[in-house]
């Protein structure tokens, strides 16, 4: 009973915690219909900051409060909503995720940077470690108590706000309808505006007070995924109700205390349970969600615009891809080669986020944890031979492709249900809980009534990591580097004009119907689940096998090498290179897989090597850290990608023969010039990347006709506000809006009233020939 | 037996009820007018009868068959085919392939509504009169030959009830004339039509039948001479004298 007492009063502590923090999510997602994966990191940022001010400065307790939760929290979010997520409007879900993925990944990098993660920090209880309360018998910390009745108070708080203040009611207004408050008077920005500035102070509240709850100890990635519990909460209320989110928080809470309090620590896998328990209960209740009601689109025209390559177009890339790998690998040392590899089989990951998101619009947040569902088939049942004479065998690997498609199905199935966003979140929810759960089961324990020791993710005696060799088909051994590397490269090109012929056939069209208008394309018997699980599975499937080859490329693979992190500094990346495209994955993987990585290490290395310079060095690997996530928060400003960009510049400059040549030339010189090792292979890549860049810019320079070309493209809605008002664009607005000339509009007037006397005569608005006569000349509701 | 029947539909939001017992039956081969002044209920309505939104009473039938709790991808099957008063196009797709994909998604129901999608696109182009936008971009095309592309997507289907949700909007005089022709002959191919439209000359040239909506009530049903002279319905347009 005594135990009892304890550790419901400790779960209802952490619940409270939880649902301080869940209910900032849920604020600021139903006020400016962002959902924010930063909401965790926000909180880590906070703790770090009352750490510096109350344990490293020494501040008093109420001033280092008063300036982290009054100051620092709500002017972070107030900056973050009027720097970055202001630009968000009109922009796909997708997006929307990305930018907030990439700030977490900043947040992430940025602390990091500042905070060296090595050095051991905690945060101490209020009033002290030996402040107790002591309650029915139980004993319990002063600070839990203090944590329990913030909590009781913001919920309180929270729901007079929101039913008794104007602003609240006007916050709870500004999702149904902005358009519709802005009409009434208010301002729908600054609603929001202040809804990030209260997401913010409460993520830093929750991460104050969950710091020593959780044992003191400040750490920035654990802290981060704060954002997981909630999201398992807010899911509770539908990502709406803010009482409902709180009540999944204290479930939470509780469920957490009792599984520590009852479960027999002599399981292995209790403690994993545990950490796993909040992604276990969001899927229980993604289960039991009903379906949502369809609606048409609710964005009538995405600043996301993808062109489609013919499959011959595609057919010549690859080999092109192919043929360029090849000459690459002549510039390459051994080790290089590897790296090249792991990179490409990112590149097959990100391919299947080409397929599903940039195609079908759907979302996979953990697409490389998927890879570690293929590669455990694979290791377990598709190795033949010993030590260096091992190999996996060909038909193990589509095993474990079809595996991971099976399982993607089943994980996705739920949410398909559902509206886009619970998929990205069932999907973060199965990565999570496969490195927490799956992932950590190292110990071989024994099977009920096989009698057989087996663990899921152990080369044996407790060891959390797979040994993976290399595949042999027949005459084909992929043991050597060069010959692993032009394999993946071909099955690279091979899945991505796969894909692109997918993409031109009947199915294709179908999965851009659906992304376009889920609603048009049910009433035309388009059966959305079914559609959506077909190409959930492809999707896995793809992911599946890249996970399987990248875990060769790497040779053994540990639990970290499917972290979460990595899925979503992937997608972002792929995101930001171009998801509608196979070019798109290409980039994004190899920047996610080595890339990034690559630049930091390089910096690091030069920063040991040269004792003068270290700081400088150090600043730029630091800087290269946090520099993906800059560049997917600037994915808000050009949603359909880098890649996009270049083919348009050179897509501009077609016909532009001798710029194309002399291009052509230059770069051909300069992989002689690397090759006989005149210059660096930094320097070859650099002055590749100049040179892609800069051409197109020298295309435009030298045609002028592509140039008025591009500025005739102009939106039709921006016409005439930067450039004259022309009598060329009046009819070409005219011609748009449906409008023949004015002295027919006028005429028709005469026409309809004369028709139907006596009748609902229909009034033409009198603005006019304008965008009002445009969408229909529609009768007002007289008064009566 | 009407192709389609809607008896007794009411859908209530929260406390306001946008549609109070509503009735109404579209004839094969005949076009029903659906009018009312804006918020009456008739996109409430029709989203009820295509399944994209669940009614709180009533129920719902095509050609007999109660469709009641089937989603809008089952209907479809059963020959329901609607447009969308704001566009639902498929904004990534060419105006050809808009109409192609509808022929996929048909195909897609099983052996035995195979069609030829590329034959049947160009015979719908054609009907529809799209051949001279049929290669562009549908954000780039006027408001109104976009509304005739939503037909000429829902034709794809085969539909034997077809549901056309203000599709005269933004059309020029001489389309919506060559429109309203449009309609008389597919009306004249046995297609049940229910049309909802503001464009009064083009409905009381093509409509066998008007219902009238207004507040979600039905106020008038009836020939169009009837409908035209109904005291009820020109207080509901113009208002009631004081």
């Amino acid at each position: 009973m005594h135990l009892f007492i304890t550790y419901t009063i400790f779960g209802l502590v952490l619940g409270g915690v939880y649902g301080i923090a869940a209910s900032g999510l849920v604020l600021t997602y139903n006020t400016s219909g962002i959902f924010n994966f930063a909401h965790g990191a926000e909180a880590m940022l906070g703790a770090f900051v009352y750490w510096e001010v109350r344990f490293n400065l020494h501040w008093p307790a109420p001033l280092a409060l008063l300036v982290v939760l009054g100051g620092f929290g709500p002017l972070m979010g107030w900056l973050l909503y009027v720097g970055i997520m202001r630009g968000l409007r009109d922009t796909a879900e997708v997006t929307k995720v990305i930018v907030t993925v990439a700030l977490m990944l900043g947040m992430l990098y940025l602390s990091d940077w500042i905070w060296n993660p090595v050095v051991p920090r905690t945060i101490v209880q209020f009033f002290g470690p030996t402040s107790n309360v002591h309650i029915f018998g139980a004993m319990v910390p002063t600070h839990e108590l203090i944590a329990l009745g913030v909590a009781v108070a913001i919920a309180v708080g929270l729901r007079l706000f929101f039913y008794r203040t104007r602003i609240g009611v006007v916050m709870r207004g500004a999702v149904d309808d902005a358009g519709l408050l802005q009409l009434n008077g208010h301002n729908p920005d600054r609603a929001a505006a202040l809804s990030w500035a209260m997401g913010s102070f409460l993520a830093v509240l929750a991460g104050i007070l969950i710091t020593p709850v959780s044992g003191g100890a400040l750490e920035s990635n654990a802290l981060t995924l704060l954002v997981l519990d909630a999201i398992a909460a807010a899911v509770f209320g539908r990502l709406r109700s803010v009482p409902r989110t709180f009540v999944g928080a204290m479930v939470l809470g509780l469920a957490n205390n009792y599984v520590l309090a009852y479960f027999p620590s002599s399981w292995s896998w209790t403690s994993d349970f545990r950490v796993s328990l909040p992604m276990i209960v969001l899927f229980a209740v993604l289960v039991v969600l009903p379906q949502d009601r369809l609606r048409g689109a609710t964005i009538l025209r995405t600043r996301e615009r993808f062109r489609v390559p013919s499959v011959r177009t595609a057919a010549i890339a690859g080999v092109c891809l192919v043929g360029a790998v090849v000459l690459l690998r002549q510039l390459m040392v051994d080790s290089d080669v590897t790296t090249f590899t792991v990179g490409l089989t990112f590149s097959i990951i990100a391919l299947s986020l080409t397929l599903l998101t940039g195609y079908a619009g759907e979302m996979n947040l953990a697409a490389v944890s998927f890879g570690a569902i293929g590669t455990l088939v694979v290791f377990h049942n598709g190795i033949v031979g010993q030590n260096v004479g091992a190999r996996t065998t060909l038909q193990w690997i589509v095993v474990g492709t079809v595996v991971t498609a099976v399982v993607g199905g089943i994980v996705a199935l739920p949410a398909l249900r559902l509206r886009g966003l619970y998929l990205g979140l069932a999907t973060l929810a199965f990565g999570v809980f496969l490195t927490d759960m799956v992932l950590m089961d190292v110990n071989p324990h024994k099977l009920p009534l096989l009698h057989t020791k087996f663990s899921l993710f152990s080369a044996g005696a407790g060891i959390g990591s797979l040994v993976m060799p290399p595949l042999k088909i027949g005459p084909l051994d992929l043991t050597d580097g060069t010959t692993f590397l032009v394999s993946v490269a071909v099955v690279f090109a091979v899945i991505g004009v796969g894909l692109v012929a997918l993409r031109n056939s009947s199915y294709g069209r179908r999965l851009t119907a659906m992304k376009d208008s889920p609603a048009a394309s049910a009433t035309l018997g388009q059966n959305l689940v079914k559609l959506k699980v077909s190409v959930f599975m492809l999707s896995a499937g793809i992911a599946g096998l890249g996970g399987i080859l990248m875990s060769q490329a790497l040779g053994s693979v540990t639990s970290g090498n499917f972290d979460i992190f990595l899925s979503l500094s992937l997608i972002m990346l792929t995101v930001v290179a171009g998801i509608g495209y196979v070019s798109g994955a290409l980039f994004g993987g190899l920047l996610a897989g080595v890339g990034f990585a690559l630049v930091v290490s390089t910096f690091n290395n030069l920063a040991n090597n040269h004792a003068g310079l270290h700081g400088l060095y150090a600043t730029i690997a630091h800087i290269a850290a946090v520099l993906p996530a800059l560049i997917g928060v600037g994915v808000g400003q050009n949603p359909t990608g880098s890649v996009h960009q270049i083919v348009d510049g050179y897509r501009a400059m077609k016909d532009n023969r001798p710029v194309l040549v002399g291009g052509a030339v230059v770069e051909a010189v300069l992989y002689v010039l690397a090759l006989v090792g005149a210059i660096g292979n930094w320097w070859f890549a650099v002055l590749t990347a100049v040179l892609i860049m800069v051409l197109p810019l020298v295309g435009q320079y030298t045609s002028p006709e592509a140039v008025r070309q591009r500025a005739a493209e102009v939106p039709l809605e921006m016409a005439g506000l930067d450039a004259p008002y022309t009598d060329e664009l009046r009819a070409q607005l005219d011609h748009a809006l449906g409008i023949d000339d004015v002295a027919r509009v006028d005429r028709r007037r005469g026409v309809t009233v004369a028709a139907a006397p006596g009748v609902p005569a229909d009034p033409t608005p009198a603005t006019g020939p304008g965008p009002a006569a445009a969408g229909g000349a529609s009768p007002s509701r007289r008064s009566r | 037996m009407p192709a389609l029947e809607a008896v007794d539909i009411t859908v209530t939001f929260g406390g306001s009820v946008a549609l109070d017992e509503v009735h109404i039956a579209a004839e094969p081969g005949a076009v029903t007018g659906l009018i009312g002044p804006n918020g009456a209920g008739k996109t409430t309505l029709f989203n009820v009868i295509t399944g994209l939104l669940s009614p709180t009473g009533g129920r719902v039938s095509i050609h007999g068959r109660d469709v009641t709790g089937l989603p809008p991808s089952r209907r479809a099957r059963l020959g329901l085919a609607r447009t969308f008063q704001r566009l639902e196009l498929f904004t990534s797709l060419s105006v050809r392939d808009n109409i192609r994909v509808a022929g996929d998604i048909r195909n897609a129901w099983g052996r035995s509504h195979r069609i030829n999608v590329a034959a049947e696109a160009e015979r719908v182009i054609e009907l529809t009169g799209l051949g001279d936008v049929a290669e562009m971009d549908v954000s780039d095309i006027p408001t109104g030959r976009a509304r005739v592309v939503e037909v000429a997507r829902a034709l794809m289907t085969q539909p034997s009830v077809l549901l056309l949700d203000e599709p005269a909007a933004g059309q020029t005089e001489r389309e919506t004339e060559a429109f309203g022709q449009m309609l008389g002959r597919l009306a004249d191919d046995g297609l049940a039509v229910c049309l909802v439209e503001h464009d009064m000359a083009l409905v009381m040239q093509v409509c066998a039948t008007i219902h009238v909506l207004d507040y979600g009530k039905q106020l008038a049903v009836g020939p169009p001479e009837q409908v035209r002279n109904d005291p009820a319905v020109i207080a509901a347009y113009l208002g009631a004298p004081a």
